[in-house]
């Protein structure tokens, strides 16, 4: 046990240089980030006035979540158009990467790169207006269905039952540029001689797409993967924008419940006693996922 | 020496923690909180003491607001603003404007122990902020000030009393909601709207008129805004219902769209959906896009609810760019007859300065009410600063392309003095619409409103596309306001 | 630089027909929204208050541009903008590759505690931190200043991740080499790890930028005077005002949409920009291999 001890030690003394690396950081984390963090942590056991006076009410703002019927029903729709969306949007960016790295011409690719990353850099209430118009009874996807011979109009942004591959759909529109980008970086960076040798023994181009491209890529796989399962969550500008009441019971997540019920209505102890319930969720997923990936092991066990 | 360097860089480390936790931590809030709630206390006995002695006039110091909408609309004209109130008001006037997310950033000024004379405030924020005793009591204030309570409509008080008490002052009078018409579409089908029968079913004449005179398969004569119930009011008053929360005999909270008295209009609804007379984005369209549609460029509506600034609007937009009025105009009316003969419009609800309860100049603040509600400062909050957005000679206005461009609004397209003269007029067609004021009164302030806008708007569209029969979707409705704590009663 | 003649280079003509449809289609649904928002900027006032969907032009006109320079101002917002995401983005790729460097050390104690560290960093919802980061921001005297919004979200353990990533893929026996040889840790970090990762500093720089430009809640936390207004903050306001309020004075359509245009330029050029770089990293690795 000393003797372990001591090594740790001894490697502690070894990494001096490293652990000065990260002090910045380390500090940067701590103001910015902890400290508020503790704070929020602690507004949600009271009842905030917002010109102080605030009293202490143990674990009310936490029941009153925890027996919420709408909260409950967020959390489900939270989890199932964030897990769609993220399966989607982890395709659709994956096969715009697979193809771009197959197209010769440089301004084309170049070209096609850009135009997927757009929908990424516009925010949500510029293009969840377009969609909505899209969707709208008089729009396209109207227009192109009576085209094809579809009769009447439907309304699919107050079908319960379009509501959530609508949002799954255009959420996995506005990101698939972003994860493409982040494929397409580790493919360009993969060894050439892997290709190589493959052609060598014979393998056609769709072989070596299927055989090495992607399995060399799973690193990278992984972390987009675990960096979403954080954010699976956080989604509150496209529902806030897109939802509206006949489909809200389908989509209506937990920022945009937090919003009404916390901020609209200055409940700042209910809004962070939620807040600290979907960090917590976070946390719990984050967990399972890099479980699941064995996503640590990945990177200890070299 | 190396061991050195490193224990240094720890405890360096660890100092950055602590000293962040402690000097913030929970001792922070808790003294911000106390001391705040002992300044509380001095200011009420200090308000009490000078309650007789209230002079507004003698003011001065500094006056410190938070500001939403109002006022300058970039660094310059702010600038000229502040100068301006300061001029007028003899105080120093400090202002701060977040540019987006007010509410948000509101809430965190005030909890940060940020102290404001004045804050700007809607009403629901109001409601919400009273509950949670962050305003002040400026009642007294009000009723000894001659210019706040003679320069004001009674009704405007009213409205924003609250238990007896006022604690706040205007920014703008509120403007109506009235139904607006594409006039030339009605004459084309032969309708004068003067002659319009105000009934629900006059209007559903008008409208079938309207669709057969109108070839475009995508237009529909009628639009509403579902999605959150946006003004339904002219069309309830068909029946005599007041939309939004209501007391009831006994005191109690319930909504009257959500009785069975309203059946008759939701029905209405649904047969001019049922056929083809309401737009179907009804129940997904915002407000921007309703105005898109009624607009002179597109004209796929007819008739909607908005506000009586839009029918000016419509009709500005159009002349500005060629449109002549034979092509494109909009007119008003103020919807369907109610029972006893009279009508009824939405009002908006209102818009505010509040005094926070740890306001340190109170009588400073009550002065820049005041000049607020004036003449001078009504001009100051409509048309904007002299030598920027206008220039004065004389009598004579004269607007600059800023000035054109600003709209007549640095946060009161209408002021709230009663007898404000516009030194620049109304658009077209806007002076005719606010002349239905008279008939306008403001949905209850409620906390929740943003529920109740849900709630009316899922139950109202699932009887109009008939997935609930209008007997079902008005008890689904009723039960729902009651369990979400918007409504007391069925 | 011209390639050798392979075996098996490029994909069989009918799986190439495919790949080009699905990719034309891609780029159809991706690329509409974008003309649309190009279309209505250029479009007279009037003509871009048209509902629906703008594909061709009844009008063209710059007045939207002028607008938004001679009305809105947003010049000034514009070069705020410019000025904080630049710096931020240049220290934030500064310190969380040194991060990124730390987590791929091999057997350092504690590795698990700092990545968990990191991570957690990046799962704390905005509203629950709502009120304290206004408080932190007062005490800081950050509250209206350019050191505030730069401060503010100044490094994300998104892109430490991101970089221990793209580090990984160094192989690690050349770092060992090295440290035998008495070479300091900053040393092999800038002449071994640096130069390999360059596709992916490129990266994590760009998606930084694009994060920091568009970002809104911190900013509107921060900063009520004019002058340090940025421009994701004035677009927001621009695209809101008119939302059912009574109010008159608002940015017309084509306005906002050119205001949309001018924050998407800036991007758009340093994606290109980034783009070369992802371009010579390949070039690089086809040399290499």
């Amino acid at each position: 046990m000393p003797r372990k001890k001591g090594d740790t030690l001894r490697k502690i003394k070894r990494y001096r240089g490293i652990y000065l690396m990260l002090a910045p950081i380390a500090a940067y984390f701590l103001v910015f980030s902890y400290y508020p963090l503790v704070l929020g942590i602690v507004n949600s056991f009271h009842k905030v006035k917002l010109l102080g006076g605030s009293q202490f009410v143990g674990l009310a703002n936490y029941q009153e979540v925890a027996g919420s019927r709408l909260y409950r029903q967020a959390l489900q729709n939270s989890l199932i158009v964030g897990v769609g969306t993220f399966l989607l949007q982890f395709l659709w960016g994956l096969m715009i990467a697979v193809f771009l790295n197959e197209v010769k011409r440089k301004t084309f690719k170049s070209l096609i790169q850009t135009v997927t990353y757009i929908p990424y850099l516009l925010s949500w209430t510029v293009v969840g207006g377009l969609w909505i118009t899209i969707f709208s009874p008089t729009g396209m996807v109207n227009g192109i269905l009576n085209k094809l011979g579809v009769q009447g109009a439907t309304v699919f942004m107050a079908e319960p039952a379009f509501a959530r591959p609508i949002m799954i759909f255009t959420g996995a529109w506005k990101g698939a540029g972003y994860f493409a980008a982040l494929f397409l970086a580790a493919i360009v960076s993969l060894d050439n001689s892997l290709y190589e040798s493959a052609r060598i023994d014979g393998a056609s181009r769709w072989q070596q797409i299927m055989k090495i491209t992607i399995p060399q890529i799973i690193p990278t796989m992984k972390i987009v993967t675990v960096l979403s399962a954080m954010g699976v969550l956080r989604n509150f500008d496209q529902i806030f924008v897109m939802g509206n009441p006949s489909i809200n019971d389908k989509v209506q997540n937990l920022l945009v419940l937090i919003y009404n019920d916390g901020i609209l209505k200055f409940n700042v102890g209910t809004a962070t006693a939620a807040a600290t319930l979907v960090l917590v969720v976070t946390m719990l997923i984050s967990f399972i996922v890099r479980k699941l990936l064995r996503y640590d092991e990945a990177y200890d066990g070299r | 020496m190396k061991k050195r360097r490193l224990s240094a860089l720890i405890s360096a480390l660890c100092l950055t923690a602590t000293a962040v936790t402690a000097c913030g931590g929970g001792t922070t809030q808790e003294t911000t909180a106390a001391s705040t709630a002992a300044e509380n206390k001095a200011q009420e006995t200090e308000g009490a003491k000078e309650e007789t002695t209230v002079q507004a006039e003698a003011a001065g110091g500094s006056v410190r607001i938070l500001m939403n909408v109002t006022g300058g609309k970039d660094e310059e004209e702010m600038k000229l603003f502040v100068e301006a109130l300061e001029a007028a008001t003899g105080l120093d006037i400090e202002v701060e404007k977040p540019v987006s997310d007010y509410s948000k950033v509101m809430m965190q000024k005030l909890s940060g122990g940020e102290k404001y004379d004045l804050i700007y405030l809607g009403a629901s924020e109001y409601a919400n902020l009273i509950d949670q005793e962050t305003l002040m009591d400026i009642t007294d204030y009000v009723s000894n000030s001659q210019i706040l309570s003679q320069n004001i409509d009674q009704s405007e008080w009213d409205d924003i009393t609250i238990d007896g008490k006022v604690y706040a002052g205007f920014n703008k009078k509120e403007v109506h909601r009235v139904v607006a018409l594409n006039n030339v579409m009605l004459k084309a089908a032969g309708i004068d709207y003067q002659s319009i029968t105000p009934t629900l079913d006059g209007y559903y004449e008008v409208f079938s008129k309207l669709k057969e005179n109108n070839s475009e398969a995508d237009f529909y004569p009628f639009e509403v805004i579902m999605k959150d119930a946006w003004d339904l009011q002219p069309w309830m008053a068909a029946v005599g219902v007041k939309t939004g929360v209501v007391l009831d005999d006994s005191g109690k909270k319930y909504a009257p769209v959500s009785t069975e008295t309203a059946a008759p209009v939701w029905e209405w609804f649904k047969k001019l959906y049922d056929d083809g007379l309401m737009d179907p984005s009804s129940f997904v369209d915002a407000t921007s896009d309703m105005r898109g549609k009624m607009g002179a460029a597109s004209r796929k509506n007819a008739c909607c609810v908005d506000w009586a600034a839009w029918v000016g609007l419509h009709n500005s937009n159009a002349l500005a760019e060629g449109v002549s009025e034979d092509d494109y105009q909009v007119v008003s009316l103020p919807g369907c007859e109610t029972p006893d003969g009279s009508y009824m419009l939405g009002k908006g609800g209102a818009s505010l300065f509040a005094v926070p309860a740890n306001a340190e100049n109170v009588e400073g603040a009550v002065k820049v009410l005041e000049y607020f509600a004036t003449q001078e400062g009504g001009e100051l909050l409509s048309i904007g600063m002299e030598g920027y957005d206008y220039t004065k000679d004389g009598d004579t206005y004269t607007q600059t392309e800023i000035g054109k461009a600003h709209g007549n609004d640095h946060g009161a397209p209408v002021p709230i003095y009663k007898d404000f003269k516009a030194p620049f007029g109304y658009n077209p067609g806007m002076e005719d619409a606010l002349s239905l004021g008279n008939y306008a009164s403001i949905e209850m302030t409620i906390s929740n409103e943003a529920d109740y806008k849900e709630i009316v708007g899922k139950w109202g569209i699932q009887m109009i596309r008939g997935e609930a029969s209008i007997e079902d979707g008005l008890a689904g409705m009723r039960k729902e306001l009651l369990e979400r704590g918007v409504t007391e009663v069925e | 630089m011209k390639k050798k003649k392979h075996l098996a280079n490029e994909l069989n003509v009918p799986q190439k027909i495919v790949m080009y449809l699905l990719l034309v289609f891609i780029v159809l649904i991706m690329a509409v929204p974008m003309w649309n928002v190009l279309v209505v900027a250029t479009s007279s006032r009037l003509s871009a208050s048209q509902s629906g969907i703008k594909l061709w032009w009844d009008s063209f006109s710059l007045d939207g541009f002028q607008y938004v320079f001679t009305v809105t101002k947003l010049l000034r917002p514009f070069l705020n903008s410019l000025f904080v995401t630049t710096v931020a983005t240049v220290i934030q790729v500064i310190l969380s590759s040194f991060a990124g460097y730390v987590l791929i050390q091999k057997d350092l104690p504690f590795k698990g505690a700092i990545t968990s560290f990191v991570m957690l960093t990046m799962m704390i919802p905005g509203d629950l931190t709502l009120i304290s980061v206004y408080q932190l921001n007062k005490q800081l005297s950050l509250l209206n200043s350019y050191t505030g919004l730069i401060m503010n979200g100044l490094i994300s353990g998104f892109s430490i991740l991101l970089m221990r990533n793209f580090f990984e893929t160094v192989p690690y026996s050349l770092a060992e080499a090295a440290r035998i040889d008495g070479a300091g840790e900053v040393h092999i970090f800038r002449t071994i790890y640096l130069p390999i990762s360059l596709p992916g500093l490129a990266t994590v720089f760009f998606m930084e930028y694009v994060s920091k430009w568009n970002s809104i809640m911190l900013p509107a936390t921060l900063v009520t005077e004019q002058n340090l207004y940025t421009l994701p903050l004035m677009l927001k306001a621009m695209i809101l005002t008119d939302a059912s309020t009574s109010g008159t004075s608002f940015a017309p359509d084509n306005a906002v949409m050119a205001a949309i245009i001018i924050s998407t330029v800036p991007l758009l050029l340093i994606y290109i920009f980034a783009q070369q770089y992802l371009l010579e990293g390949m070039n690089l690795g086809a040399e290499k291999g």
